[in-house]
């Protein structure tokens, strides 16, 4: 499974990598898909491991932005709210 | 060649500026448009930039550093943000045509908080006696004219007493003197990237206490169906491709500074220029701007007795010595310090600038005044 933790821009999304690098979590920047973005172009971070650990870091670090989805082996998104978190 | 005319730009550069820009060149594409890998170079070259920035004057988020193309394009996104026509605003003697073009271009209305040079206190009692009655300060750190360095920590306390919003222009004191914008709590502060920071033309920085208002829109690589401008820094503020070489360059040039520190940058410029004002008052018919301790940084201005400042400057280029004659854009400042009809030549210094130079020059000057006269 991986995830997309949606940004507002870029320069938040370089933001938020950092912070989970220093933390040992790996959060590559990517385009976000198009049909996720309800205005368009964006960034999101891609995360396959320790999400929710990774969620909770940047919600503390005020780089929580954006929406939050889950990305299925065959491709599907779907909506992750904080309460699905474990 | 003697360059003494790094208030206008750094000529001398570390060496990383240059072999950073052309790593930029080769291997970045544009920030915050594709996903590819030379646009995630470009988009990790701009970021270091910011974060650099950040660090250097003590910014609590690289968002909130802008890249601009020089600090006139800074002075004018701050200005612009906060005044309106007939805004009432207060600025210092010893402002630059960045600042007072711009207020005029807008119908403010300008208030000057007029004060001898090299006078401190004089300078803060000048802005108290008329805070009350402002809606905005700007102020520059440093004049380019004559080195004059305005208490603007003491100015931004008093600005947060009359809760006015504080622009500060630290064209000449970014990379030299020690600006730290959380310490300031200014709405923005503008600075030039091609001056004490020794990275290219074309750079500059705006950091913001505030979102500000955009001078220009267009594609920023985000929300792009929206048709207005992001709300959020630095988007909001940076429509179209980024000078990526030029923000590399910068990152060097910042890297330089921040590892020999702005307080030995100073030391080193303060040595020469306490030098450079002994040498050149004991010529005859040199009269030289010089003021008291810690009130001056390493720029210097001079006029000569019964000579044109700018045929002055031309015969000091056909030897070599670079400087700038003239009002340096700045008729305020001219006004002020009672020279605006005869201008000044104004010598500045820069982390590179040797005893040896200013040796050459002062002699060099000695002899053109010897045949002068």
């Amino acid at each position: 499974m991986r995830y997309l933790i949606l940004c507002r821009s870029l320069t938040y999304a370089q933001r938020a990598a950092a912070v989970l690098e220093r933390r040992g979590i790996d959060a590559p920047i990517i385009k976000a898909p198009l049909r996720l973005r309800e205005y368009g172009c964006g960034y999101a971070l891609s995360v396959t491991r320790r999400f929710p650990e990774a969620v909770a870091l940047l919600k503390k670090n005020h780089l929580l932005t954006g929406r939050l989805y889950s990305r299925s082996d065959e491709g599907e998104y779907r909506e992750v709210t904080e309460l699905d978190l474990p | 060649m003697i360059y003494l005319d790094s208030a206008a730009t750094s000529l001398v550069k570390p060496l990383s500026v240059g072999r950073e820009m052309l790593r930029a060149m080769r291997s970045c594409a544009s920030p915050g448009r594709g996903g590819h890998e030379p646009a995630m170079c470009a988009a990790e070259t701009v970021y270091r930039c910011r974060e650099t920035a950040a660090r250097l004057f003590n910014v609590p988020d690289p968002e909130r550093v802008v890249l601009t193309m020089n600090a006139t394009h800074g002075l004018n996104l701050a200005i612009r943000s906060l005044v309106k026509p007939g805004t009432r605003v207060l600025i210092s003697g010893y402002e630059h045509n960045s600042v007072t073009r711009p207020l005029h271009l807008l119908g403010a209305e300008i208030l000057v908080a007029e004060s001898p040079l090299f006078d401190q206190d004089a300078a803060l009692e000048a802005f108290r006696a008329r805070l009350a009655d402002a809606e905005l300060v700007v102020c520059t750190h440093v004049s380019n004219v004559f080195g004059f360095i305005l208490p603007v920590y003491e100015l931004a306390g008093l600005c947060r007493e009359y809760t006015v919003p504080l622009i500060v222009d630290a064209s000449q004191s970014a990379g030299i003197l020690d600006v730290d914008f959380t310490r300031l709590g200014a709405a923005f502060v503008a600075m030039p990237g091609h001056k004490g920071l020794l990275g290219p033309q074309g750079t500059g920085l705006l950091l913001c206490g505030r979102e500000g208002e955009p001078l220009l829109a267009g594609g920023s690589g985000s929300d792009s169906r929206e048709q207005t401008m992001p709300d959020w820094l630095p988007d909001r503020l940076e429509a179209g491709t980024h000078n990526v070489p030029g923000a590399a360059g910068l990152t060097a040039g910042m890297q330089y500074v921040l590892e020999r520190g702005t307080s030995s940058i100073a030391a080193h410029e303060q040595t020469l220029l306490a030098e450079l004002t002994e040498r050149l008052s004991a010529l005859d018919g040199v009269e030289v701007f010089a003021g008291p301790t810690g009130t001056q940084s390493g720029v210097l201005s001079f006029r000569l007795r019964d000579f044109d400042c700018e045929e002055a400057a031309q015969l000091l280029t056909s030897h070599g010595v670079c400087v700038r004659s003239g009002l340096h854009c700045a008729p305020l400042a001219h006004r002020s310090a009672g020279t605006l009809e005869t201008g000044t030549i104004r010598a500045s210094l820069s982390p590179f600038t040797s005893a040896a130079e200013l040796s050459r020059f002062v002699g060099i000057l000695g002899e053109l005044l010897r045949r002068i006269r």
